[in-house]
């Protein structure tokens, strides 16, 4: 994962009060655990509390898509079939949620042809032909018939706004799209949304591409981030089962968010900034990014190159150095966390400064571990 | 007698047990609060009471899965502060508990060993 990849999402996504893009694996677990956290973030935004039930019930239908679409087909089972990307993010009173999951070739007629009858029906015949499926059903081959779909139609008030893009010869990636408005019970259409499907696919191939996991920009405050780590922490275990490396990365990511929190350029009562994980051969890639006050920009690049200055076992002896120091800054760290992150990492502290205006710069880190 | 310090445990706090009339002593779960100078400044005042008449024995016990760099400071400052038992003819001790495999802790716990001066002792567990 490039350090520039750290811009780049963040300059797409800065208007975002919270934007969550995760691509890899789907299990049960790991799902939970997004709604969990999209339901917080929900919670969290007075003007979206109220509908909380209603995105995570779609939330919900698109992870049983990614999930059952991505299931053994015929026997063939793709390497990734339960992989998948989310997106979910709010900005001013819209919530949007993105998922895009593997679908094989063969069905995508069929998976059309319900998505066009779906979205050709007005709100009651919609009404009718879910009442119909429910009681005429025997369930289709993937246990559907569109009820799912229906439903997402039903609860979202819009036609469903989807893309189908090549993948290989056997496999499509199928995407979809829904946007919940606060102020409006129902969005008729989408055609006027401000965030394009296209757009969240460009995330995604990027992410792809970068073999970047997760990548979250939004309030980095200590209550905000929790479930965060957790998730992170749940996905580690799934990506390595080594639990040394695990804890090193959560240890990485607790004191480069922490450091996000304490030090970063504040805009209103907001800590804001984005982080982005990442693999890479054997090893995790962590990229952060926040404002920073253009006044501190000399003193922090003074204090990475100093630590990037030293070797490993001249770092431990400054960390144990740093231990015993009697004085705390007053913003409630210790002014050991970049020293003890970088001793564990197999490269110096990666950093790079980018000046946005008179005020402020944006501080990329990029570390791997 | 000093009443007990008894704190439970949060998601970035730890749990803490401090009784000095059941001779028992221990800090348990994970420590990761933003401001820690917040949370330990409590159990700085408690000590601060405590070293007036401690117990001849004082045996602290460590059982911390995970701790961020601010609270690692403040875990060395009480270190500092026990340390003083030992200048008042009394005994201190601290068990240090990691998992085995977990190289963090037991790496964490070796550093405290090197630069303190009480008896440390690491205890691995399965």
């Amino acid at each position: 994962m490039n350090i520039n990849s750290t811009f780049w999402f963040f300059d797409r996504i800065k208007e975002d009060n919270l934007c969550l893009l995760y691509n890899g694996d789907f299990s049960d677990d790991i799902t939970n655990k997004l709604i969990e956290l999209s339901e917080y973030n929900i919670n969290n935004i007075d003007s979206l509390h109220k509908m909380k039930k209603k995105a995570s019930f779609l939330m919900a239908e698109c992870f049983q898509n990614i999930v059952r679409h991505g299931e053994s087909l015929d026997g063939k089972v793709h390497a990734s079939a339960n992989e998948g990307f989310f997106l979910t993010k709010n900005w001013q009173d819209t919530y949007y949620i993105t998922s895009g999951n593997l679908i094989e070739n063969k069905k995508i007629e069929n998976l059309e042809r319900q998505l066009e009858k779906v979205n050709s029906l007005d709100k009651d015949e919609l009404k009718l032909l879910y009442r119909e499926v429910l009681e005429n059903e025997e369930i289709s081959d993937k246990g559907g018939a569109g009820l799912g779909l229906i439903e997402m139609a039903r609860k979202s008030g819009q036609k469903l706004d989807y893309v189908f893009t090549d993948f290989d010869e056997n496999f499509a990636l199928f995407y979809n799209q829904i946007v919940l408005k606060s102020n409006i019970e129902n969005v008729e259409s989408v055609s006027d949304s401000e965030f394009k499907i296209d757009e969240a696919i460009n995330y995604h191939q990027r992410m792809v591409s970068e073999e970047i996991l997760v990548i979250h920009k939004g309030d980095f405050s200590q209550d905000a981030i929790f479930p965060v780590l957790r998730i992170i922490e749940d996905n580690l275990q799934k990506e390595n089962k080594d639990a040394v490396s695990k804890k090193k990365i959560f240890h990485i990511l607790v004191e480069l968010l922490q450091n996000i929190s304490r030090h970063c350029l504040k805009e209103g009562d907001k800590k804001e900034g984005i982080f982005l994980i990442g693999k890479s051969d054997d090893c995790f890639v962590v990229n952060t990014g926040n404002l920073i006050d253009n006044n501190v920009v000399d003193k922090l690049k003074e204090n990475i190159d100093f630590i990037n200055s030293h070797n490993g076992k001249e770092l431990k002896d400054l960390y144990l150095s740093k231990l015993r120091e009697r004085n705390l800054p007053n913003n409630g760290g210790a002014g050991i966390g970049l020293i003890d992150i970088a001793r564990r990492l197999i490269s110096p502290i990666n950093y790079s400064i980018k000046k946005l205006d008179d005020k402020k710069s944006f501080l990329s880190i990029n570390v791997i571990a | 007698m000093l009443t007990k310090l008894d704190l439970k445990g949060t998601r970035d706090t730890p749990e803490i047990v401090f009784d000095p009339e059941n001779n028992r002593f221990e800090i348990s779960g994970s420590s990761l609060p933003e401001d820690s100078n917040k949370f330990y400044d409590q159990i700085f005042d408690w000590i601060e009471v405590y070293l007036k008449a401690p117990n001849k024995n004082t045996h602290l016990i460590c059982k911390l899965e995970y701790f961020n760099s601010s609270s690692a400071k403040m875990l060395y400052q009480l270190f500092i502060e026990l340390e003083k038992i030992k200048d008042l003819g009394k005994e201190i001790v601290v068990s240090w508990h990691f998992e085995s495999g977990d190289k963090l802790i037991e790496e964490k716990g070796l550093e405290y060993q090197s630069i303190l001066d009480i008896p440390f002792e690491m205890i691995e567990s399965n």
